[in-house]
């Protein structure tokens, strides 16, 4: 089963390149783009398992240097 | 920030409304200027006050505010208000947009700034638009083409607290640049240079003077024949490496003071 998740990222730092080449680095993470308003970051990430998308955000993601919250978002359509 | 520099060059005639940041010092050289027209999205203390500054200078002002209490606060002081969301294009095209100089997104909200700034963008307005948090400055500098300033009010409210803290005869204005800056100095009794003339004052290369005021005038354009008498003040354009060398010949004092002043101006 694999599972889409959107993950809304807010930073605290301004060095966006750096968050961005970390979060493309980041295994499961298929995309992450700057954005535009409350938050900065808008993360795609593909895994095996709906426990996995916990081990991305809140083990990988939220652990990054710069990064002050998430809030995830599961697809459930696909 | 290349954009206060139009500021100087209003006295000359090239000029445009980007007097961000630099407080009061430029109000007279500025209120010749030809009469514009501003959206300001956003009535809250920032956009309202920005209202008023501009309306002061004889430009014309539109505001779009969500808030129906506030918007009645906003016409009941005398300003056209359009009232509703302002990251709508309808909205916005009512307010004016369409021939407006420049919009300001002034809200508390970054998503309606950011959305207001695309909409006026796409109608070529320029565009100001209004952060929340100073680390997203540079972001949107680099990211964001379709705003032209980014202000952020917090920063601009902390130079003045630390100026009326420090007090003294200096004060950092602004920071033009990484390193420029604009400072205002106070003629002492102690000053070398109490007594000459502007066009005596022999500053370093990488320093100008700006504006020049009488002891309790206002700030004006400066003239080489201004004899800088104790209680007057002229505002200085300076490079940090040259600031310390332009604080003896106007105060008298160590660069080792300057420094620790300009720092974090």
């Amino acid at each position: 089963m694999s599972v889409t998740a959107y993950v809304m990222v807010k930073a605290n730092t301004g060095e966006a390149d750096r968050v961005k080449t970390a979060l493309d680095d980041t295994d499961d993470v298929v995309e992450a783009h700057i954005v535009a308003g409350d938050v900065d970051f808008v993360v795609k990430v593909e895994t095996d398992s709906p426990g996995d998308v916990k081990r991305v955000v809140a083990g990988d993601i939220r652990s990054m240097s710069g990064v002050e919250r998430t809030q995830t978002y599961i697809a459930m359509d696909d | 920030m290349s954009a206060d520099f139009d500021v100087i060059r209003g006295s000359t005639g090239d000029h445009h409304p980007r007097a961000s940041g630099w407080g009061q010092l430029f109000y007279r050289d500025l209120s010749y200027q030809a009469r514009m027209r501003f959206v300001i999205v956003g009535a809250g203390r920032v956009g309202l006050r920005t209202a008023r500054v501009l309306r002061e200078e004889g430009h014309e002002v539109v505001l779009v505010e969500g808030h129906d209490d506030q918007a009645t606060r906003v016409r009941d002081a005398g300003f056209d208000c359009v009232e509703g969301d302002g990251s709508r294009e309808e909205l916005l095209v009512e307010a004016g947009v369409e021939n407006a100089d420049a919009l300001g997104a002034l809200t508390g909200d970054l998503n309606t700034n950011f959305a207001a700034c695309l909409i006026a963008n796409h109608h070529d307005c320029r565009t100001v638009m209004r952060i929340d948090e100073d680390y997203r400055e540079g972001i949107y500098q680099k990211y964001a083409d379709e705003v032209d300033e980014i202000v952020y009010p917090e920063r601009l409210g902390a130079i003045g607290a630390k100026n009326a803290l420090l007090g003294g005869n200096l004060q950092a204005i602004a920071d033009v640049a990484e390193h420029l800056q604009v400072v205002l100095f106070t003629i002492t009794d102690d000053s070398p240079m109490k007594g000459y003339n502007l066009s005596e004052v022999t500053l370093p290369s990488q320093a100008r003077v700006l504006a020049f005021g009488k002891a309790g005038g206002p700030m004006g354009v400066p003239l080489p024949d201004d004899s800088l008498e104790t209680g007057d003040r002229v505002a200085v354009l300076a490079d940090f490496d040259v600031l310390g060398d332009v604080r003896q010949l106007l105060l008298g004092r160590s660069a080792e003071e300057t420094a620790a002043a300009a720092v974090e101006g």
